[in-house]
């Protein structure tokens, strides 16, 4: 187990070295000198344009300014926004939990969702149910979901007026502070009537149109599993022995059926965060999607830079726990490799 | 009399099917990949003769029939079947062109994708060793980085235009063909019939190019079905994020943020591009999933 770990970290080093030196390659790559971005259409003295690259390090050797920022990353400098003058890993950290409340929603939806949906296909393979369920599944699959995301608006929010059409929180009838970032526990811990249920129905709409896409794959993966699962000899053994059919399929079947589901869910949690770009920008929910987008708008490429370099570190990382857990529930993967 | 008529039948059954109308039996039997394939063939047909199908032209702006409804709402013109957008453009003609757009995005970043896709993991599985760890590591990092992240970072540097939205999301869809082609030819090139092309003389080339390459197609073909449909969504939502296809371009997902703001008042011209984008891309994972249960049925997991 042990040998398993070192192994699967030491693959991810070169990934990491990878990625700190493509970010750094972006920002010297993208049109317009980091200066000239900041200098505006004013204009400044050689001077002071002088002093400005060597305050920026960009008067270094190319090998020496990619060392420092490698140096910087390691002690946790992600550099500064070019707009706001904060540090990079400050307005990451800020807009972060945003981000991982929509995700881990839209992930539960999901599951919820998808594995009884996976489960009832296939248990009536065939019939009308599984058609109708694998049906909807692929349509979800095929989903473009910034219009599913307006559409949902137009229906919910501009016709029924049942949801809030964007935000995490309305501020006009409740304001309380920020304690975790997370709103749903901010408005329980803040004590405002009302404010819970509010933060509720702002998240409605972003769980949904954020969570087809992995609801539809959940679903899909769980029938394809259970049907596999269905033709084995155990559960054949379990119908014999003349258990009742929800108990067979319930219990003896989907718990091994579940196996590759756990991984689809698992593998799917990095690119839900990430994947909350367009979701985030639709409903304005102010998380490190939104940020993104809204810095390439206003060309601060460090925001850009320092953002990609977390987004992405924490996705290797959370793909690599999957893995490990991976490992210690299904020995099979450990040894082989 | 009798025996005339019925040796021919017993002889055909007699014969085996070839491999294309064997395929073609068990993909027929697929209902919904049917109906898949025959959308498919008419969004195709669309693209190629959107010159003559489309009813205006679709940059003209008709300045006096703006944002006209389309024909099932009262108020409406046949002369603008699906109404006008807010410049007074016909939406009929924007959505018969930009099915060209799309079929081309598609097509071209699966194309691309996937030559390069073949070609990478031909090399790390003949080769091995350094090339084959360089290669992985890459592909690692591209997957690491999420999509449409990487999708946007390449579009700033390079800039936002169709060319480079193609260029965007080919890199972003590489390592899955890099990957499927490398575990298929490694899984070759341990067979007998390899090393018995080997032992009497194939230089390397042939062997992968001629030898191997066809036996791993199966499962290639099913991905680069899938591969178009996830190109076209990744392409439209770069174009809808504005960094894809720019306007006046009938790009539909450029054509759907440009009407974001009329989602209240006039609804559809929002809500049409969509639906062409949905249906669409609903087609090719049909015809997808039925290509993948009739040219292999190992793959019928995920």
């Amino acid at each position: 187990m042990i040998r398993f770990l070192l192994r699967r970290l030491a693959l991810t080093v070169p990934t990491f070295v990878a990625l700190m030196f493509v970010t750094f390659m972006m920002i010297r790559l993208v049109p317009g000198d980091p200066i000239e971005v900041r200098r505006g259409e004013r204009g400044i003295s050689p001077e002071r344009l002088a002093e400005l690259r060597h305050e920026m390090g960009l008067d270094q050797p190319i090998w020496k300014q990619f060392v420092d920022y490698v140096w910087g990353l390691l002690h946790g400098d992600f550099g500064v926004s070019i707009i706001t003058k904060n540090p990079i890993l400050q307005e990451f950290l800020h807009l972060f939990p945003a981000t991982i409340e929509l995700s881990v929603c839209a992930l539960l939806f999901a599951t919820i969702i998808g594995i009884p949906a996976g489960v009832i296909a296939a248990s009536r393979r065939g019939g009308v149910y599984d058609q109708t369920l694998m049906g909807l599944a692929l349509t979800g699959y095929s989903m473009p979901i910034f219009w599913w995301g307006l559409i949902l608006i137009l229906i919910m929010s501009n016709t029924l007026h049942l949801t809030p059409v964007s935000g995490r929180v309305d501020l006009i009838k409740y304001f309380y502070p920020q304690v975790t970032g997370f709103m749903l526990i901010d408005s329980l811990i803040s004590g405002q009537k009302g404010a819970f249920p509010d933060a509720v129905r702002h998240l409605i709409l972003p769980t949904i149109v954020l969570g087809t896409v992995p609801l539809a794959i959940i679903a899909r993966m769980t029938r394809s599993s259970m049907l596999e699962v269905l033709e084995e000899d155990y559960v054949r053994t379990a119908r014999a022995k003349g258990l009742a059919p929800y108990r067979v399929i319930g219990i003896h079947a989907l718990r091994n059926a579940l196996i590759p589901v756990v991984t689809v869910i698992g593998l799917s949690i990095g690119s839900l965060l990430a994947g909350a770009v367009l979701t985030e920008t639709i409903f304005s929910w102010p998380g490190v999607g939104k940020w993104l987008i809204e810095s390439i708008g206003r060309r601060d490429y460090p925001a850009l830079q320092g953002g990609i370099m977390l987004i992405s570190s924490i996705v290797i990382v959370v793909n690599l726990l999957v893995d490990l857990t991976y490992g210690l529930i299904n020995p099979r993967i450990r040894h082989a490799r | 009399m009798p025996v005339d008529v019925t040796l021919p039948v017993a002889a055909r059954r007699a014969t085996p099917p070839g491999p294309l109308l064997a395929f073609w039996h068990s993909f027929r039997e697929n209902r919904g990949a049917v109906l898949g394939l025959i959308i498919v063939s008419i969004v195709i047909l669309i693209a190629l003769f959107a010159n003559v199908l489309a009813p205006h032209d679709p940059f003209e702006q008709f300045r006096g029939f703006t944002r006209l409804p389309p024909i099932w709402v009262e108020g409406s013109s046949w002369t603008y079947p699906l109404g006008t957008d807010a410049l007074g453009r016909d939406m009929l003609s924007r959505l018969m062109y930009g099915s060209r757009i799309s079929l081309f995005i598609g097509l071209s970043v699966m194309l691309v994708s996937m030559i390069t896709g073949v070609i990478l993991g031909l090399a790390s599985a003949w080769f091995g060793g350094i090339i084959d760890v360089i290669i992985l590591r890459i592909m690692d990092l591209i997957m690491s980085i999420p999509s449409l992240v990487l999708a946007i970072l390449i579009v700033a540097i390079i800039g936002p235009n169709l060319t480079n939205t193609i260029v965007a999301v080919t890199v972003v869809y590489l390592p899955r063909y890099v990957r499927l082609m490398r575990a298929s030819a490694l899984s070759e090139l341990s067979k007998d019939y390899v090393t018995a092309a080997k032992v009497s003389g194939v230089g390397p080339l042939r062997l992968m190019l001629v030898t191997v390459l066809p036996n791993c197609l199966p499962p290639l073909i099913v991905q680069a079905a899938l591969g178009v449909s996830d190109a076209i969504l990744e392409a439209a939502g770069l174009g809808f994020l504005g960094l894809g296809a720019q306007p006046p371009t009938p790009e539909w997902g450029t054509m759907l943020a440009d009407s974001r703001d009329l989602i209240t008042s006039h609804p559809w011209v929002m809500a049409l591009p969509g639906i062409a984008i949905l249906i669409t891309v609903l087609a090719i994972n049909l015809m997808g999933d039925g290509l993948r249960d009739a040219l292999d049925p190992r793959l019928k997991r995920s």
